[in-house]
């Protein structure tokens, strides 16, 4: 495993074969003897605008050279504050207070002075940070910026070489912005791995820790196992320990010795990896585990994880994950339960407690709770009953969406005066059809025209050929956005949004609102947040409350961009339940574009596989994830973590090529693990039957 | 970026071009006859008619203009109906001080505007001096920071003159008319001495209002500037605070300043005429008054004829520091 990725030397051919961490690791160290990182009784106050936010509340954490800890937590939990302490770089401007000792390469870093930490920063500490493109600076050459820490040209240029960036010369005097987004991300860990060193040119100093916030989560799938596969490398051969801060346990479990969940601001379980993930002793790490989407079939219940976690403006007294726990008792509310052989847990669970959890009696219980109005929405809504009757009635209703050989081109105002102008194909001949109360998902990583397909599909954009159909006399299709603060207006309360639109498409102002109440009561949302404003509300209220408004014209169709990339496993299972509650009981079709495929999986009854502006793969759901035929289908899938310890995906070289211009022969050719052939080089491979999938590749029999 | 500076360069003809017609349609639409202006009240009719015809005033109009861009392009604006002299002669002599002014005055609130800008944003508890030093400065209005200059360093220090160009002495004439750069190439000190020491205060009156609305956006750019996150990877490297700041968050927040800068800069034009009255600093701004006072279109024409080719220039200046300042509009806009 010490093969560069990027040459595309480890790519698996074929099927995915899991690989197992065998040798080097360094062996778990609670308790070293000289930890690089001593984190003890550690709380961390913000100061809000609204009030004290009780980030960290108390945390001890050893980190031993060499050794990779995961910091595992949803959201808010203050796993990226604990980071952000360690470096000493918390926001100034929420003045916080701490206290307690944050102790590195024999430097606190909370009482330490400006200069001392400033060493230790130079000398001991690395950080990359979740977004590569926002984490360099736009206007520094990447060589002055990879020196800057006091590495020599030589050691940078080895350092771009090591992680993987071809021509290293070259990139030094590039620009970020010049660069893809996985190479950036392989520059910043480039970066992190340099450290202030001798006078000596080839003084090769790295540091002792390296501090990686949510490092893959702005990644794609492929990206992502490559960046794993690169810390997993840069560890073993510099010998530098990793603090890896994620909410994703699948990251976490592939490379971490250590696991360490973090809740409400305190450590609820801290062992070694292969334990923690095998069995969970804190109900918590369990939940997590069980509401993480994964790729097969079972499809979990709508709501494994009920509730929410607790104010941090106002922790509870107890066990900050008591009002969640399904095994509470009286004692847990008394006081916080302390941290005792790696749990944090008055009654944790039996070590090998790892009953299935869709044999657990609870768990089969919990169905999602169906929220009855007087009047449900199909009752006011004659298209949507209609639709709904279609969609049950049989299944020769006309389609949703038939999208006729689409494509979509963008001109490039580039190049100089005269020369022709480059067109960038986004989409190329897409064919699609979203049956009458049917889910498509359309997958692929970002640039490959997911987005201009889904724009298209709501008229948003009109194709440069081919045909969007909707069904007639339904409703536009609706679109639901990925980012749904965004999509809100900051000063309207939830209500008046859904109301606006109730009023855009011709309701009668004496109905608006009680249908308005209705709508939002249908997706889950109370009266109180029926009249907050979107600042108030959590990432998953935003989310319903932007899916409200798009059922306020009662459309055939939901087209949902990147429904729930932003949000927590827990919360992002809750909305897919809600949307498949809707697809049921509205007969809502739903179009859902995305890049993570366990949602696509969840969602879908088809899924259809981009790559570069076509479709090269789509088929039933169950079918493209148990048997892709497309070595690209085959890849991505092979690439998504799992919570397996140890189990590093095999990754596809490379990145997707550059959509300008025209394009020949298969645009997967510069990845395919397969035997290239002459005829994929030359020649546009189409879709053809491939079992009950349809695929387009040439070197299928 | 040479390609470009070409378009940038290519534009600016595509604006004098526009500005010439404005100028053009200008003149010609004015109630006032140049015609009987240069005859006087009393000429005669047919004298009137004779001279309209021998001036070209009764062609097309089309053919008026193709004459009238031929004659600037060749540097003839024709006479001036107050001094009866061409009127690019009189334009080169005016125009210079008043350039030697304004580019001092912008060059000081450039320098200024950066100063205050990067101290109010990182000046730590000094920082409230800066905000409170450009908040008394943005209030004060240019004549009334005038004033004050002169009853403080003239009358009261006696350090600094109160009006003109110079002392009394005798000096070469210089290549370029600006008397801080004739007196360096020709080593004449005192000469240089008193240009410094004449432009001081006019510049300086004329740099305080430019200098405190670049210093202002280029907190606020740096305010928001640091708090981003390739600032946080700079200071997760161990770097000084200042470093930081200057290095990393100065060029990315030059975006918007230069766009302010730029703005002042055309609008320091404008002001130049009430700071030259004050200190009667012999420029174009006594000369627009007075041309104006006596209706003497050639020289309005030639006078807008300059600021717009000056106005222009500036902003062509200020697009290519933007795209120097940030590699990528480099891509965008090459």
């Amino acid at each position: 495993m010490t093969d560069n990725p990027a040459a595309g030397a480890d790519t698996i051919p074929g099927d995915a074969v899991a690989v197992a961490l065998t040798d080097a690791a360094p062996p778990p160290a609670p308790t070293g003897p000289s930890p690089v990182a001593s984190v003890r009784d550690l709380h961390v106050d913000l100061h809000a605008r609204d009030g004290v936010v009780h980030a960290l509340r108390g945390v001890d954490l050893d980190i031993a050279p060499g050794e990779v800890v995961a910091l595992v937590g949803e959201s808010g939990s203050g796993k990226s504050i604990l980071g952000a302490t360690l470096l000493g770089l918390l926001p100034r401007t929420a003045r916080p207070s701490c206290h307690g000792t944050v102790v590195v390469d024999g430097v606190d870093m909370l009482t330490g002075t400006h200069g001392e930490q400033r060493r230790v920063l130079r000398r001991s500490l690395g950080a990359v940070f979740q977004d590569p493109l926002q984490s360099l600076n736009p206007t520094m050459r990447l060589g002055r910026q990879l020196t800057e820490k006091g590495a020599s040209p030589t050691v940078a240029r080895r350092r771009l070489q090591e992680v993987g960036v071809p021509e290293a010369e070259r990139r030094l005097r590039q620009f970020p912005h010049e660069l893809s987004g996985g190479l950036r991300q392989r520059v910043m860990i480039a970066m992190a791995i340099t450290a202030e060193g001798g006078d000596a040119d080839d003084a090769d100093v790295a540091p002792q820790l390296v501090i990686a916030d949510e490092p893959t989560t702005a990644l794609d799938v492929s990206v992502q196992a490559q960046i794993v596969l690169l810390f997993d490398r840069l560890r073993r051969e510099h010998g530098c320990a990793v603090l890896l801060v994620t909410h994703d346990l699948g990251v976490a479990a592939s490379i971490a010795d250590r696991i360490a969940v973090l809740y409400a601001g305190r450590l609820c379980e801290v062992g070694p990896a292969a334990e923690v993930l095998a069995s969970p002793r804190h109900p918590y790490t369990k939940a997590l585990l069980d509401a993480r989407l994964t790729l097969d079939g079972a499809r979990a219940d709508a709501d494994p994880l009920p509730g929410s976690p607790p104010d941090p403006r106002h922790p509870p007294q107890g066990c900050g994950f008591a009002d969640r726990c399904r095994y509470v008792q009286p004692g847990c509310l008394e006081a916080p339960p302390p941290l005792r052989d790696g749990v944090a847990c008055l009654f944790p669970l039996a070590l090998g407690d790892n009953t299935d959890r869709s044999a657990h009696p609870a768990a089969a219980e919990d169905t999602p709770v169906r929220i009855s109005v007087g009047r449900t929405l199909a009752d006011h809504e004659p298209g949507a009953a209609d639709a709904a009757d279609a969609a049950t009635a049989d299944g020769s209703a006309e389609p949703a969406l038939v999208l006729e050989r689409v494509s979509k081109a963008f001109d490039l105002r580039k190049g100089r005066i005269g020369s022709a102008r480059l067109k960038l194909n986004a989409v190329v001949d897409v064919s699609l059809t979203v049956p009458a109360g049917g889910a498509v998902a359309l997958v692929g990583e970002s640039g490959c025209g997911k987005t201009t397909t889904l724009r298209m599909a709501t008229g948003l954009l009109r194709p440069d050929s081919g045909s969007v159909t909707w069904a007639a006399g339904a409703a536009r299709p609706q679109l639901v956005f990925q980012d749904a603060g965004a999509s809100l207006t900051p000063w309207m309360n939830v209500l008046d949004h859904v109301v606006e639109r109730l009023r855009f498409v011709g309701v009668p102002k004496g109905e608006r609102m009680e249908r308005a109440m209705a709508l939002l009561q249908r997706v889950g949302l109370d009266g109180r947040a029926a009249l907050a404003k979107p600042r108030a509300l959590s990432g998953g209220q935003r989310q319903r409350a932007v899916i409200a408004r798009a059922l306020a014209s009662g459309p055939s169709l939901l087209v949902c961009d990147e429904p729930v990339s932003a949000l927590d496993a827990t919360l992002a299972a809750r909305v897919l339940g809600l949307l498949e509650e809707l697809r049921e009981e509205l007969g809502v079709a739903l179009l859902v574009v995305t890049h993570d495929l366990a949602a696509a999986r969840r969602l879908g009854d088809d899924v259809a596989v981009m790559y570069l502006g076509r479709i090269i793969e789509h088929g039933p759901a169950d079918e493209l994830f148990e048997r892709p035929r497309h070595p690209y289908t085959q890849g991505l899938l092979a690439a998504v973590p799992t919570t397996e310890p140890g189990r590093l995906a095999p990754t596809l070289a490379g990145e997707p090529p550059s959509p300008v211009g025209e394009q020949r022969g298969c645009a997967f050719v510069s990845r395919c693990p397969l035997a290239v052939t002459e005829r994929c080089e030359l020649e546009v491979p189409v879709l053809r039957p491939a079992g009950p999938n349809h695929a387009a590749c040439h070197l299928l029999r | 970026m040479a390609t470009f500076i070409l378009r940038r360069v290519a534009s600016l003809v595509g604006v004098l071009i526009v500005l010439s017609l404005a100028v053009f349609v200008i003149q010609t639409v004015l109630p006032a006859d140049p015609v009987r202006a240069s005859l006087g009240a009393n000429a005669s009719p047919e004298l009137v008619e004779q001279k309209r015809e021998e001036l070209g005033y009764n062609d097309p109009l089309t053919v008026q203009y193709a004459r009238f861009v031929g004659n600037v392009v060749q540097g003839d604006l024709s006479t001036s109906l107050r001094t009866k002299r061409p009127v690019t002669d009189d334009l080169a002599r005016f125009a210079r001080p008043t350039f030697e002014l304004a580019g001092c005055a912008a060059l000081l609130a450039l320098v200024l505007g950066l100063g205050l800008g990067v101290w109010s944003a990182l000046g730590g508890r000094t920082a409230s001096v800066a905000r409170l030093v450009m908040l008394g400065a943005a209030s004060a209005p240019t004549f009334f920071v005038a004033i004050v200059g002169i009853l403080l360093f003239y009358r009261r220090l006696g350090w600094l003159p109160a009006s003109g160009r110079l002392d009394r002495m005798t000096i070469q004439t210089g290549p370029t008319g600006l008397y801080t750069i004739d007196s360096l190439l020709h080593g004449n000190w005192a000469w240089f001495s008193s240009a410094v020491k004449h432009l001081i205060l006019p510049a300086f009156c004329l740099a305080v209002g430019p200098a405190v609305a670049i210093g202002r956006v280029l907190r606020g750019a740096l305010l928001d500037v640091l708090r981003l996150d390739h600032v946080r990877t700079a200071r997760s490297k161990g770097l000084r605070e200042r470093t930081v700041v200057l290095r990393h968050g100065l060029r990315n927040a030059l975006q918007p300043t230069l766009s302010m800068a730029g703005l002042q800069v055309g609008l320091l034009l404008t002001g130049v005429v009430v700071v030259e009255l004050v200190f009667a600093w012999p420029g174009l701004g006594l000369y627009t008054t007075q041309a104006i006072q006596q209706a003497d279109f050639p020289a309005v024409i030639g006078i807008v004829l300059v600021m717009g080719v000056a106005y222009v220039v500036i902003n062509a200046l200020v697009d290519i520091g933007q795209v120097i300042a940030d590699p990528r509009l480099r891509a965008k806009k090459a």
